[in-house]
């Protein structure tokens, strides 16, 4: 007998919705973990994936995937591929799994709320179906870097970062707590699902699959490319999620959740894609500056999006495109002044020919942060490297958890007392979202909180990095043992003639 | 004796530092503890006084943290007075 074209059973076999008569609707779908709106249980019904899969199919597809992913990782640990890979993109790779490992273990969680708590059966179809890639995320993320534990020991931290207080891994589970982890079915849906995964990990998975293999770092490359086609499914949960919510009057509460997590997002990319697509990256495999890739993946093209949805740029959009020019140039230079506090070795990526990269790609990067650069290499010629090292802690927004940055720092102190505690933010759109919502964060202590509050043992910079969990042998150090800072005279040489 | 920490920026750098000073230094110590963290580091020294101003005030050098009624955990920039 031939099959049935899936088309002629598949809503039979995934539309399970039904009035309930023996329990309630809050029962089944308690407001804390749902969080319908207001909106009748009959009106998420007209809930409509757009990328349509059976069970059978996906399993079928997976293994493929699998398949390919693993022969790969077989093939480059018996060869000397990742030995010959520039320091500078070891640092991004090492970086990269430190910070997005575990976390795709934490989305499964998110997912799988969508699977239970989402509204429609359909919806609860393409969860499940996104759960299992999560998990698949999570496993495969782990798996390649222990392949490579033999080559660089930090690749410990793919595992281990997560379950430290490295002041970097704080923030990205204070975001991915918010977003994900600790977030009902509908949140999760616009804030993971149309947000973080259609705007924002394209930068980093897309962005750096394609500069991966300029590199000639083939693992990686084939590696994110995979866990990308399973993104770009399951990525789509948001958008129909988003347009019942329109539909039905709600778009003023679905622009708040969006504009959330489109700065929370903004913000932790900035910090993560943002170093390693302009400093880690070797030069001659750039593609795009980090800004010329934001302006293409988001400002064009998820902005188009919002529009076609109905919804409005975030209210802060004109700030957004200031800092494309500066944030990420900040947060690098504070990640390489406190190298010792991340677990990777940062690449400083100022030596003569990519300062005149970083000049012709973000115009007055020399007299914004070169001079900076300048102190430090001239104190690196001198032999003082110590004093390249910082000794306090930088202050870090109660929001994002990243360093306050300038010229944030010259503008009136952004700083709101609740309860009796005082909170300090790094701009208006972090204080904002706390404001927002003061009892879900109020209760957070940033990394300088903890020191004040006595947590960390002994309170000096040997305490601090005893507390985030790193070892002498796990600090990080720089990528280049300072080769580029006794080119720098060279530098000023060709710049002045 | 009390140790206040403060927030601490110097004019021209590119971050907010926690800076530990004692309720009892002067105005004048605090500069020089703020300054450590980044003058020969991230930016050149300039034959010019140091100045502190908190709360839209430029403070007196021989005050003390005390005198001057800055609180733990205040904003507090540096900057050379050319």
């Amino acid at each position: 007998m031939p099959k049935l074209e899936r088309s002629q059973w598949y809503d039979l076999s995934r539309d399970m919705n039904w009035q309930f008569k023996y329990v309630s609707e809050a029962e089944v779908f308690p407001e804390a973990l749902s969080h319908s709106h207001g909106i009748p249980a009959a009106a998420w019904w007209s809930w409509e994936e757009p990328y349509k899969i059976s069970y059978r199919e996906y399993v079928h597809n997976q293994a493929e995937k699998d398949a390919g992913v693993y022969s790969v990782r077989s093939a480059i640990a018996r060869s000397r591929l990742f030995d010959n890979l520039d320091p500078g993109w070891k640092a991004a790779i090492v970086a990269h799994y430190g910070a997005i490992a575990m976390p795709e273990y934490l989305a499964s969680i998110g997912e799988a709320r969508m699977g239970r708590f989402g509204r429609a059966a359909a919806w609860r179809n393409m969860a499940m179906y996104g759960t299992m890639d999560e998990l698949r995320h999570g496993q495969i993320q782990l798996s390649f870097p222990h392949e490579l534990l033999k080559k660089d020991p930090r690749f410990d931290w793919a595992h281990k970062s997560h379950h430290t207080n490295e002041w970097g891994v704080i923030a990205i589970r204070h975001f991915f707590d918010d977003v994900f982890t600790s977030n009902d079915a509908v949140s999760t849906a616009l804030q993971l699902t149309f947000t973080v995964e259609t705007g924002f990990t394209n930068l980093q998975f897309l962005g750096m699959a394609a500069d991966a293999m300029q590199t000639g770092d083939v693992a990686f490359g084939t590696l994110i490319s995979s866990i990308q086609t399973d993104e770009a499914r399951h990525a789509q949960i948001g958008e129909p999620t988003l347009r019942v919510l329109v539909q039905h009057g709600k778009k003023a509460e679905a622009q708040r959740l969006i504009d959330v997590a489109f700065w929370r997002s903004w913000r932790v990319f900035a910090l993560l894609t943002g170093m390693s697509m302009d400093y880690y990256t070797p030069l001659a495999h750039r593609r795009m500056s980090f800004k010329e890739f934001m302006l293409e993946w988001i400002v064009k093209q998820f902005l188009d999006q919002f529009r076609d949805l109905g919804l409005e740029r975030p209210w802060y959009w004109d700030l957004f495109l200031q800092e494309l020019d500066w944030l990420h140039h900040a947060f690098h230079l504070g990640v390489w002044f406190k190298r010792r506090t991340v677990w990777w070795n940062p690449d400083a990526g100022v030596s003569a020919a990519e300062r005149e990269w970083l000049e012709a790609k973000y115009p007055g990067w020399h007299n914004r942060f070169g001079t900076y650069w300048n102190s430090i290499a001239e104190n690196l010629r001198q032999g003082n490297v110590g004093h390249t090292h910082q000794e306090t802690l930088l202050v870090v927004c109660n929001m994002c958890q990243l360093p306050v940055c300038s010229p944030t720092v010259g503008a009136p102190p952004r700083q709101v007392t609740h309860n009796g505690r005082v909170y300090t933010f790094c701009s208006d759109p972090c204080k904002w979202i706390f404001e927002k919502n003061p009892a879900r964060y109020a209760g957070h202590l940033s990394i300088i909180d903890r020191f004040l509050a006595g947590h960390i043992q002994p309170p000096d910079m040997a305490g601090v990095l005893a507390y985030m969990g790193l070892s002498p042998a796990e600090q990080g150090d720089d990528a280049m043992n300072y080769a580029w800072a006794f080119e720098q005279p060279r530098a000023a040489a060709a710049s002045a003639s | 004796m009390a140790t206040v920490p403060l927030y601490a920026v110097f004019r021209g750098d590119f971050a907010l530092l926690l800076v530990s000073v004692d309720d009892q230094d002067t105005i004048e110590v605090v500069t020089q503890k703020v300054a450590h963290h980044v003058i020969h580091r991230r930016l050149p020294p300039q034959d010019a006084a140091m100045r502190v101003q908190y709360n839209h005030r430029v403070l007196q050098p021989d005050q003390t943290v005390s005198q001057a009624g800055i609180l733990p955990m205040s904003l507090v920039e540096v900057f050379y007075d050319t």
